[in-house]
This record gives C-alpha cells, sequence and structure tokens, in this order.
C-alpha cells in the first residue's frame, strides 16, 4: 500500500517535472538564433522557399501553438521526425534542398531508442567501476579515519577531481589502445569498446562517492548503536557489514540519485572523444544541426530517466530506513 | 555466598594530551547475587566510566590505570576480545539512551535476536524469536507479537527502555549493569521501569548493578547504595542506612539536596491577593486548541489530526509563578508555543493584558516580545558559540531599537550583575561555562528587555540539585525586584512545588487540574496528579503509592485520542461514565479546578469559565 501510494505520488509529481521541463527545451530552442529550415534546405535555398517550407512545418505558428501540437504528440508515444537525419543512414544536413537522395527523415523515438541503450550500458558500467572502487577505498577509509586509507583516499580524490575528463579520456586513449593495444578507443565494435570511456566517466564520479562513503561510514562508526553493540555482543565484523553499511549506504544512494544527471552531462563529453554511438554523441549532433526536434526529444527522455531513477533511489533508500518519508 | 562481582583498587584516566585527569580512583566493592546494588553521584563523578569498566568498555583516551573487575573469578580487564565477548551473554548493559541503542532501520525484535544468536549460537533463529515475544510480553509491551516487527523509532522511549532490558535479559545474564536507565524516562514510566527490574532479579537470578544520578531514583530500587564524589568512591551503606544516617560529608549533602515535598512548607513567592479577580489577568487563555495536520504514512493523501492542546482555559495573575507541569507529549510545549505566540492557536484565544496577542503585528507585536521573553531548556545549544557575551546579551536591545553604544554597554553590564555574571565576561565565548553560567547568561538575554512575563520552557531540568537551588534562589531575587511574572513549563513537581504559586497539570492535550501548590501536593483533585505524586522520585514517605494510583501503560497518541476521559486507559479509578463521557472541569472549594467524574462538586459553567 505504502509503496503504491508512494509510486502514484511520485510519478504524478515526475510527469509534471518532465512537462516543464519539455516547455522550457522547447521555447528556448525557438528564440535562440539559428532558423533550422535554412540548415536543412541549405544555403542556397531562395528565402521565399524557405518561408514556405517553414509554414508547411508549423515553425511560423506562435510558440504556444506550436507546444501545444507537439505534446499532443508526445503523449501518444511519438517524438516527432527530425528535421535533418534521413531514415536510412548517417547525418547529412546542409546539402542541396532539392536532393532526390534524400528519403525519408527519421523518426526522433527511432534515434534515441538506438542510442539509448549504448549509453546505459555505458553509464552502467561506469557506475559498477566507480561503486567497486570508491567502496573499496571509501568503507577502509572511513573505518579508520585519519588512517593510510583516509589518507589514500583523500589523495586520489584530491588527484580523480582535478583531471578533467577530455584530458584523460585522450591520455588513456593514447596509454592503452595506442601504446598497449589492450582496449579498442574509437567508435563501437563490441563491449570491449565501452570499457575505456566508462573507466573515464567512473574517474570523474569515484571522488564524490569516496567522500561520502567515507564520511557516512565514519559517521555511523560513532553512533551509539555500533559501540552499545559491542556491550551487548555483537562481533565487530558483524556491526560493520549488518549495521553500520547498511545505515551508510542511504546517503551514498541518494548521492546516486543525484550524481546521475552529472554522469549524463559527462557522457556527452566522453561520448565525442572516443566517438561512442550513445546518446551524447547523438545530442551533440542534434545541437550542431539544430535539429529541434531530436534536441527536444532528447531532452524529455533525458528528464525522464532521471526522474524514475530518483523515484528508484528513494524507494530503495526508504526499504533501507523506514524513517525516510518521501 | 561468593560475589558475583567484585571490583578491586579500579583507577581509570583520562590521556587526552593536555587534558590528563583522574576519573576514577581506588575503587572496590563487590555485588552478591541477585542483589540490587545502587552507585549514585553528581555527574561529573565518574558513575558512567565505572558502569562501563564493570562490563568492559573502556575506550580510549580513557584507560585502565589499576585494579581488577572480577567477574566470577575472572578479572574481565584482562581477557582477550573473544573471551570477553562470550561472556556478554552473562554480563549485560542497558545504557541510558535507550533510542540510540539499536539500528534504527531494522526492526527492534530482529535486532534482540540477532543478540541472542551472537552470545548463544546454539539457540535456534525460530526458537530466539519465541523467547524474545515471550520475554517482550512479559515486561509488559502490549502486543508483544506485533511489536517485535516494529523499527525502533516506532518505540516511545519508555517503550524501547524496557525492549533494551529485554534485550540484556534475554540470555538470563547473571549481573547486569544499568547506567541511569530512567534518565531519559517520564516519572510514571521510570516507576513502572524500576518496578520491573525489582521483578527481573526475582525472576532470573539476575544481579544488577544500578547508576542512576538521583539517590531518590537508587534508593527506590538497590538495597546497598554506594556513593561516588569526584571518582572516589565516599560511602556504602544499605539504603535505609544510608538515608537515615549518612555518614560521609558528600552523602549528608546529597540527601539533604533531594527536595522535599511534604515535610517542609515552601517559601512560595506570595501572590497579591486582591489581584485575583479576572480582569486583572496578565496572560488569560480562553478555550485554546492547536490542531496538527500530519501525514498518514502509507496513504495516497491521507492526513490526520494531531490535537496538541484541546481548550485549555486559565489565568495568569501579575505577580504569579505559574506552572504548567505533564508528560512528555501531553502539549506543554505547544502551550509555549502558543503563549509566546511562536505560533497562533487553531481555536480559542491568548490574551495579554485583555488583548488578543494573534492579531498583533509590526510594533505592537515587537512591544508584547519585550514584555513576555522566552527562556530555553538546552543551556548548550542555545548560546551562538562564535559569539561574545557581551555582543550576545546586546542583540535583543539592537532588535528592539537602542542605537547607543555606550548606554547599551551599560545596561548589558546591569542585567550581568542582576543575575550574577561576572562582567569580565562580556568579551568573552561562552565555551568552557558550566551549564548554570549558561543559564544564567540565557536568564540575562531575556531580562535584558525588562520583560514583565518570563516563559520559563524546562529552563531547569538540564541542571543538578545545587544549581537548580542557585538559580530558584535568583528567580525569587528577580521577581522581587522586577515584580515579574513567571510561566514554568516543567515535568519536575520537586521544582513546581518550590518554586510556583499555582499549577495547571496537563495530560495530553487537556488541563486536567488546576490548583494552588498547597491544595495539588496535599489534596489533588485528578487521579493523574495523584499518578504524577506517586511517581515523584523522594526520600520521604509517599503519601501516594504507585501501586493504588497507576495501570500500566502509557499515554496514548494524540493522534487517535480516546473516547470519553483522556485518562481513562491508564486510570485505576475508571468506571463505566468515563468511557463514553469527557470530564469537564469541576470546581473544588473556592478556585481550584479538576476534570475527572469522582469530584463530586456541582459543575457551572459560567465558573469553569472564569478560571
Amino acid at each position: 500500500m505504502f509503496v503504491l501510494s508512494f509510486l502514484a505520488r511520485r510519478l504524478a509529481q515526475g510527469a509534471v517535472i518532465i512537462f516543464l521541463v519539455s516547455l522550457l527545451i522547447f521555447t528556448l530552442l525557438r528564440v535562440v538564433p539559428g532558423d533550422p529550415v535554412r540548415l536543412m534546405a541549405g544555403g542556397m535555398a531562395p528565402e521565399a522557399l524557405i518561408e514556405q517550407i517553414a509554414t508547411q512545418m508549423g515553425l511560423r505558428d506562435p510558440i504556444p501553438v506550436q507546444f501545444g501540437r507537439y505534446m499532443a504528440r508526445v503523449v501518444q508515444g511519438d517524438l516527432g521526425q527530425s528535421f535533418v537525419r534521413p531514415a536510412n543512414g548517417a547525418a547529412t544536413g546542409g546539402a542541396n534542398f532539392n536532393d532526390t537522395t534524400r528519403g525519408e527523415r527519421a523518426k526522433v523515438m527511432d534515434l534515441i531508442l538506438d542510442a539509448l541503450p549504448m549509453t546505459l550500458q555505458l553509464a552502467a558500467l561506469a557506475l559498477v567501476f566507480a561503486l567497486v572502487f570508491s567502496s573499496l577505498l571509501g568503507i577502509a577509509a572511513g573505518l579508520r579515519p585519519g588512517g593510510i586509507a583516509d589518507k589514500l583516499a583523500f589523495t586520489v580524490s584530491s588527484v580523480f577531481v582535478s583531471l578533467p575528463n577530455f584530458w584523460l579520456g585522450i591520455v588513456l586513449a593514447l596509454l592503452l589502445s595506442v601504446k598497449l593495444g589492450w582496449l579498442p578507443a574509437i567508435g563501437y565494435g563490441g563491449f570491449s569498446y565501452t570499457v575505456l570511456p566508462a573507466l573515464v566517466l567512473a574517474v570523474e564520479l569515484s571522488p564524490v562517492l569516496i567522500r561520502t562513503l567515507s564520511g557516512a561510514v565514519a559517521a555511523q562508526m560513532g553512533e551509539s548503536y555500533v559501540t552499545v553493540g559491542q556491550v551487548r555482543g555483537l562481533s565487530p565484523t558483524r556491526i560493520v557489514a549488518a549495521h553500520a553499511l547498511r545505515n551508510a549506504s542511504v546517503p551514498l544512494l541518494n548521492l546516486l540519485g543525484v550524481q546521475f544527471s552529472s554522469l549524463l552531462g559527462g557522457v556527452i563529453i566522453v561520448e565525442y572523444i572516443f566517438d561512442y554511438p550513445g546518446l551524447g554523441l547523438l545530442t551533440i549532433n542534434a545541437v550542431l544541426q539544430r535539429d529541434f526536434p531530436l534536441i527536444q526529444g532528447i531532452a524529455i527522455v533525458t528528464s525522464a530517466i532521471f526522474v524514475l531513477i530518483n523515484i528508484l533511489v528513494d524507494l530503495a533508500a526508504t526499504s533501507i530506513d523506514p524513517r525516510l518519508e518521501y | 555466598m561468593s560475589p558475583v562481582l567484585s571490583v578491586r583498587g579500579l583507577r581509570i584516566d583520562l590521556t587526552l594530551p593536555g587534558r590528563e585527569r583522574r576519573i576514577l580512583d581506588d575503587i572496590s566493592f563487590d555485588v552478591a547475587p541477585r542483589e540490587i546494588v545502587g552507585v549514585v553521584g553528581a555527574s561529573g563523578a565518574g558513575k558512567t566510566v565505572l558502569s562501563r569498566a564493570v562490563v568492559n568498555w573502556i575506550a580510549p583516551p580513557l584507560t585502565i590505570g589499576a585494579g581488577e573487575v572480577r567477574f566470577r573469578d575472572r578479572n574481565l580487564l584482562t581477557l582477550p576480545p573473544r573471551e570477553m565477548r562470550r561472556l556478554r551473554r552473562d554480563i549485560a548493559y542497558v545504557g541510558a539512551n535507550p533510542m540510540g541503542a539499536l539500528d534504527p532501520t531494522l526492526p527492534v525484535g530482529r535486532q534482540i535476536v540477532e543478540k541472542i544468536r551472537a552470545v548463544m549460537p546454539e539457540v535456534t533463529a525460530a526458537e530466539a524469536q519465541d523467547r524474545v515475544i515471550a520475554l517482550l510480553d512479559a515486561v509488559r509491551i502490549p502486543s508483544a507479537r506485533a511489536r517485535f516487527h516494529d523499527y525502533p523509532s516506532q518505540f516511545s522511549g519508555g517503550m524501547m527502555q524496557r525492549a533494551l532490558i529485554v534485550d540484556a535479559m534475554i540470555s538470563n545474564p547473571a549481573l547486569l549493569v544499568a547506567d541511569n536507565v530512567t534518565q531519559p524516562l517520564d516519572v510514571t514510566v521510570a516507576a513502572q521501569v524500576i518496578r520491573l527490574m525489582r521483578e527481573l532479579t526475582e525472576g532470573f537470578d539476575t544481579a544488577i548493578l544500578f547508576v542512576s544520578s538521583s539517590l531518590p531514583v537508587a534508593s527506590e530500587a538497590a538495597s546497598r547504595i554506594l556513593v561516588i564524589d569526584e571518582g572516589r568512591l565516599v560511602e556504602e551503606q544499605p539504603t535505609e542506612a544510608l538515608i537515615s544516617a549518612p555518614r560521609h560529608p558528600y552523602t549528608r549533602e546529597l540527601v539533604a539536596q533531594i527536595p522535599a515535598i511534604w515535610s517542609v512548607r515552601p517559601t512560595v513567592p506570595a501572590v497579591p491577593r486582591e489581584a485575583r479577580r479576572p480582569d486583572t489577568a496578565i496572560v488569560s487563555l480562553r478555550d485554546v486548541s492547536q490542531t496538527y495536520r500530519v501525514r498518514t504514512r502509507g496513504s495516497f493523501a491521507g492526513t490526520s489530526e494531531l490535537r496538541a492542546v484541546r481548550h485549555v482555559t486559565f489565568d495568569i495573575h501579575k505577580g504569579d509563578s505559574f506552572a504548567v507541569v505533564g508528560e512528555s507529549g501531553c502539549g506543554k510545549s505547544t502551550l509555549m508555543r502558543l503563549l509566546s505566540r511562536l505560533e497562533r492557536p487553531t481555536g480559542g484565544t491568548v490574551l495579554c493584558d485583555g488583548r488578543d496577542i494573534a492579531r498583533f503585528s509590526g510594533a505592537e507585536l515587537l512591544a508584547f516580545r519585550r514584555k513576555l521573553q522566552l527562556v530555553l531548556q538546552d543551556p548548550f545549544d542555545s548560546l551562538p558559540p562564535r559569539t561574545g557575551i557581551g555582543a550576545m546579551l546586546e542583540a535583543p536591545l539592537r532588535t528592539h531599537g537602542w542605537r547607543d553604544a555606550g548606554r547599551i554597554r551599560d545596561k548589558v553590564r546591569d542585567v550581568m550583575n542582576d543575575v550574577g555574571l561576572p562582567v569580565s565576561l562580556y568579551d568573552q565565548l561562552p565555551l568552557g561555562l558550566s551549564a548554570g553560567q549558561r543559564q544564567r547568561i540565557n536568564v540575562a538575554r531575556a531580562m535584558v528587555l525588562d520583560p514583565e512575563i518570563l516563559l520559563m520552557d524546562e529552563t531547569l531540568s538540564a541542571l543538578d540539585q545545587t544549581e537548580q537551588f542557585k538559580l530558584l534562589a535568583l528567580f525569587d531575587k528577580l521577581q522581587r525586584a522586577h515584580g515579574l511574572t513567571y510561566i514554568y513549563i516543567s515535568h519536575d513537581l520537586a521544582m513546581v512545588r518550590k518554586a510556583c504559586n499555582r499549577i495547571a497539570v496537563m495530560y495530553l492535550g487537556e488541563v486536567v487540574e488546576l490548583a494552588d501548590n498547597e491544595r495539588l501536593f496535599f489534596d489533588p483533585g485528578h487521579p493523574y496528579t495523584r499518578t504524577l505524586l506517586s511517581a515523584m522520585p523522594t526520600l520521604e514517605k509517599r503519601r501516594y503509592r504507585p501501586e493504588d494510583c497507576l495501570l500500566e501503560g502509557e499515554p496514548p497518541s494524540p493522534i487517535d485520542l480516546p473516547t470519553g476521559c483522556s485518562f481513562r486507559s491508564r486510570c485505576p479509578q475508571a468506571f463505566e461514565d468515563c468511557v463514553t463521557l469527557s470530564p469537564h472541569l469541576a470546581v473544588r472549594g473556592t478556585r481550584d479546578l479538576a476534570a475527572c467524574h469522582l469530584v463530586t462538586e456541582p459543575v457551572t459553567d459560567s465558573v469553569a469559565g472564569a478560571a
């Protein structure tokens, strides 16, 4: 019962958030300079033709009208068609307006559904790397504040947090792919292509996770139930494994919900560096090509994922600590 | 019979660099099987360290300097950790902080099962669960089987302390160390817990080392008492002998400080008798109620009403020392928030000099704030740690429009003199001041505005007896000098007996009795007042016996109020009418009131309303 009411309430809130994000993105895209029709039709197209196409596509209607028309389709699951991408191949754009080789334009939904699994795979792997690494270091640091692990954790976090991801990406590619030949770097041709970008993302995520985890574990170890637990006869291993870590995982979970957004941001740069065909690369190209429907679609899907992840994180947190209420 | 515990020449030192100090010195005593031995002393005397040493829980910066703690002829202090862990089955410990003692994210029952399985691996999980439920039932936790699956946050303080006693007793230990177990509990609940512990020594053959900062509480529980002063064992006698013939000067002082309730007539402030007409009231509450909406967990948008204060009506006259007493959750803190206009009531009006304070705004509100000042409970958190004491006391003046730095400084110095703070503290930070000194700063911060009413929300409850004495004397002096009116919000009847002339007793948001000091303590009209009096820790012969006055159990939730009289679930005198009819405040004598069907005088609404 609690779970159902929780989900109902949070999903309703989430729908409002997604609606607002869509409205914001839609409006902003239409007030920034740059005419997508000019890009679609090509630099040589006459002004009258551009106006004609734009009117046909409804781009000269007032923004609220355009938005209403767009949202009506979105709720039916139709995110529209890309302005520039053909259904059958790579991005073009900028070609001649009457280029007959261009076929049907691609559906935004299909483009996103092609790229999304790639990005989710990358994000999940990065999260696994980051969690394993941060847990080892963070828990060890939290159990003995001021000890060697704590100092190491501090040094590692400081170094990691100061490494720019584009630099690290290039250096790792140079080292692991070019020099050592262990891992492939550019494009995608199998699971091994995910490892290198995931490493870069994990390095970016780790410092905050390590700090949070070591802080949370240290705080829990100072709680009276830990000291009293020993007097009650529980073994130290049991106190740490069954109680302290359980409690310390709540702040970590909450952090993960927030960190996810920075992960999606980090993905854009990292995917671009490694030419990894995920959502990030799709976003960059869409922006460069003023592909309004694609940008909007990505924004809506991303915010939906963000909302869902946070609902899941909060649900997990409440099931660990029943005192929490969201 | 050979003692179950014998401590010999125990010395414990604090070894913080720069703060080396001896905590305990040359402590030796025995505890026989099935005996309850009390340990009393002032805060900081080393009682808690002693209780921890007995369960081998001395961790840096504390170190054991010398001595032994022998349990069944083995010195615990030199046992390796594994051996010690095995002994936890026979040596149990219950501390003063029941709410922090268990992992907040796991059900209570499961954690007690975990403990059994840790100290008695031969017990199966199912068996352990049965034992826990049986014992939870034995310590009178209602519906123990359902409570087994509840989380620590769903237990009240008293329930949790019972659960922890179950946790300690579940392995049938030979020795239980109880460190200030009743300290966080309300008096009525504490009385029940002490009774429970006495029963358990008989049922389980357990000896108890009962550590308490209150001599009356310890004497209630223990047959023999050790007195510790500044780390030394200064006296050891059977309880009766210790109280009737204390030998050591410190013990004599301790016994003398225990407030007398019935044997001594206190010098309560003389109230101007002529100022007793309703129209001279400085503060009046007229049918005041406060209801909060709280979200119901597990429903979509459901809220329930938490009725924190219900239909409270009384007058406070100029020069009164008025007390609002009751246990935690009775609504006295909400009442404080209403009186100080931190909140506006959802029903009724609070009048100050005949004007509704809910309507004040702007300059009027500021004037009201100057007139009524608050002194809070916690002497530590209520002072900003990085502000000079002088600056702290200047702040209210600046808020109320004082601009001349010289005059402000003079005023602050005057007030510091008034409350007994050395003026040399002016430029210092409050760090390192005692609780008593800090409370003086709080009083000064209120007095600096020359208020007419001081609202004391548990102001003295964080202080020990000696400090309380001094501050009460100060309050008395200030009242005489400035014609102040005091409103004390308190759970401490002994303090109220000494300091207040008129007392309102609250239970579940209602005022159940309103009476003058003498009448309330000698002829209480409401069964709940009798309950409170019976549960008071005192060394005197009791006028009321707890066994006659209170049924087992805890106050119901203010979200789910019982029908009829709200006290009926714990009242030994409840009868059919109490289930359906809610009693009105009935007049007893000239001006005392009690809300009980057993008060026989006729009820007249007009008088009840004007009280």
